[in-house]
């Protein structure tokens, strides 16, 4: 039997979360004047930013929930070496973006490993033979960067899932005949539909924020938002500081719209 | 940092300063140079300056302030600073107090928004340029010298180093890189893909533009002074016609630019752009000496000559030791001190003397210090300075470009 814990016991957690964001939104919103918002609501760069963030976080979030998912599946099954791939997964987890990203570049960009294969091979001439998946209008780069980056950790949060109840269920509709297929799709995937949301949540919600790995990975246009708020942020033109923490209001609202729901939902749906 | 200084400026403000002698500037200009010296003895000399280098902290401190202690009987003060607008708000401070003429500053570090920020609110001292006997080797011709970032300097501020863009090619592989902008523009259009800049805001595809922008303008001296919005529209309409003309003919058909100039670098480490370019012609050296680039890697100017930036020292109006600043400037301006700092070893910091002027004895002791082979030479590069301009026509082309070349 769980009991709740006593409210004082949540004050501290309470107090940090409500002095650091709550204190941190006050002092935002008290900087933007309606002046900044008029420079910056009808910018079309700051929408297209917005859009291509939200599009970062979508891709990203979805290509991590199915990559993860296949990995949590491997890793639960016992082969040789799982301990191998386990530790592997779980130190990819420590590895600062910045590094990652400098290490995508190396690997994908068109000067990058896997052109300089193609080059070996006799498949490509020349570096701009490789296609663009560094620097490139889609931000496949970026998005392949947080795929590889979140899936362990979607992968982890699945494999936490997967244990107690749920095997015995497994257990049993393979006794009543289920194949392996049915089960997971029956059984296994409704199951940890919660964990995988919530997971994808949390890439989605990082990956929307997400600055260093859009600067070096991203391209002139379209941009992130955090990086042109940044860019506005560093501007020599000083009034154009309450323009930064405008964009940066604006993409706290998009998160706060487009996640609330999902997680008030997770919140009611768990037992 | 800044509300401590302007604690000390208040203090000092209240208390009496004995040596305020040499307060009155007025008196000072066209003053015969030995009588100004001997004015100066014992005087002391607090040197504001950009402190995030030792190299340069230990060549103000030792060599600068040696001579003036040995030669001059003047104690130099250097106070590192991580941010010369610190400085100024601090000189602005005391006026707002009426302190005229016990200043805590009597020399400061500075150029650009700084310089102009000081010299609109009349925070300097003006005029005794001419006074100092080093100021013989410079050249007040030169736009590059005579323009503080577009702001005329009016003999408000004594030159002290120089910085210049430059240009680098590999000659292994491209033996005759185009010498000036319209070559560049031919030759980008001969050699699809070889050529990209980094897309503003960037500082230094910011300054490449720029160099376009002049082209257009023909040529910087009609763009100097304050921003014109009608000169401005003339110039950035051709200069947007040639971005565009030339952007399918760049790296990735110019549907992508780097964002910074360390991912131009790359390019060009890696061969995918036979051309790159930095406001510091010292950084391709470096990066031959770090097995980045291949020694073969050269630098240039062009014929039509490339952007500079001129950085100098000020005496701010209530300084009560101008006489000993005065020293400080001309010890710093004169060519012992400029060979010094120019010799890799010491600094590398380009001279602001010009060579012409220097005659041909102490400009081969300049052609003599130590040289990479990959970097030009400061001096030559110096032979063909732009100036730079006025911040708002700076954040105007770099509004521009983001509209009218990055966006379509």
């Amino acid at each position: 039997m769980r009991t709740a814990p006593p409210l004082w016991a949540l004050l501290p957690a309470l107090l940090v979360l409500a002095g650091l964001s709550g204190g941190g939104l006050a002092l935002a919103l008290g900087r933007v004047g309606w002046a900044d918002w008029a420079a910056v609501l009808p910018d079309g760069r700051v929408w297209a930013a917005l859009g291509f963030s939200l599009w970062i976080a979508l891709a990203s979030s979805l290509l991590a929930a199915v990559l993860g998912l296949a990995l949590a599946m491997l890793l639960r099954q016992s082969f040789r070496g799982r301990r191998v791939v386990g530790g592997m997964v779980a130190a990819s987890l420590t590895l600062p973006h910045a590094v990652v990203a400098v290490g995508m570049l190396f690997l994908l960009s068109q000067s990058g490993w896997l052109s300089r294969l193609a080059f070996a091979l006799g498949l490509t001439d020349a570096p701009a033979d490789f296609p663009a998946l560094t620097h490139d209008g889609w931000g496949l780069g970026i998005i392949l960067h947080y795929a590889w980056k979140e899936a362990p950790f979607v992968a982890l949060v699945l494999l936490a899932a997967l244990r107690g109840r749920i095997v015995e269920q497994e257990q049993a509709a393979r006794s009543l005949g289920a194949g392996a297929w049915g089960a997971f799709r029956h059984v296994t995937l409704p199951a940890l539909a919660p964990a995988l949301l919530g997971a994808s949540v949390i890439t989605f919600g990082f990956a929307l924020g997400a600055y260093e790995v859009p600067l070096i990975l991203g391209t002139h246009d379209p941009q992130a938002l955090p990086v042109l708020a940044w860019q506005a942020f560093a501007d020599a033109d000083l009034t154009r500081q309450p323009q930064a923490v405008a964009m940066a209001l604006l993409l706290t609202g998009a998160a706060a719209a487009l996640l609330l729901p999902l997680l008030f939902w997770l919140a009611r749906g768990t037992p | 940092m800044r509300p401590l200084l302007i604690a000390t400026a208040l203090v000092g403000s209240l208390s009496l300063h004995a040596q305020a002698e040499t307060a009155d500037g007025a008196a000072l200009i066209g003053q015969d140079w030995a009588k100004i010296a001997e004015m100066a003895k014992g005087g002391e000399v607090n040197f504001f300056h950009w402190g995030g280098s030792d190299t340069i902290n230990r060549y103000i401190v030792e060599n600068i302030g040696g001579r003036l202690q040995a030669e001059y009987g003047i104690t130099l003060n250097s106070v590192p600073v991580a941010d010369a607008a610190e400085v100024v708000a601090l000189i602005a401070a005391e006026k707002q107090v009426g302190n005229v003429d016990a200043g805590t500053v009597d020399l400061i570090w500075i150029n650009g928004e700084n310089f102009k920020a000081m010299k609109a609110e009349g925070l300097a001292f003006c005029g005794y340029v001419e006074t100092l006997p080093a100021n013989a080797l410079v050249d007040w011709t030169d736009a590059s010298i005579a323009h503080d970032f577009g702001v005329p300097v009016e003999g408000c501020e004594v030159p002290w180093n120089r910085a210049q863009f430059a240009f680098a090619h590999d000659s292994a592989t491209l033996a005759e890189p185009p010498q000036d902008i319209a070559a560049l523009l031919d030759w980008i259009k001969a050699n699809p893909g070889q050529f990209t800049y980094p897309a503003p805001p960037d500082f230094t595809g910011s300054v490449f533009v720029r160099h376009v922008f002049y082209h257009a303008a023909g040529g910087p001296a009609a763009l100097m002074g304050p921003f014109d919005q009608a000169k401005y529209d003339a110039a950035a309409a051709k200069t947007w016609a040639i971005l565009n003309e030339i952007e399918p003919f760049l790296w990735r058909q110019g549907k992508t630019y780097p964002t910074t100039v360390a991912q131009l670098n790359d390019l060009f480490a890696n061969g995918e752009v036979a051309l790159t370019f930095n406001y510091d012609a010292a950084q391709f050296g470096q990066a031959v000496d770090a097995g980045i680039y291949p020694d073969t890697v050269r630098s240039y100017g062009l014929a039509d000559g490339t952007i500079g930036n001129t950085n100098y020292t000020l005496i701010p109006f209530n300084s009560p030791n101008k006489a000993a600043a005065m020293v400080a400037q001309d010890v710093l301006l004169s060519w012992e001190a400029q060979l010094a700092k120019a010799d890799p070893a010491v600094w590398g910091a380009a001279t602001v003397l010009s060579m012409d002027q220097a005659g041909a004895e102490l400009a081969a002791q300049f052609q003599a210090l130590p040289q990479h082979p990959s970097v030009v030479s400061p001096n030559e590069l110096a032979e063909l300075a732009l100036p730079e301009l006025q911040a708002d026509w700076i954040a105007a082309i770099e509004r521009g470009w983001i509209a009218e070349v990055g966006q379509k």
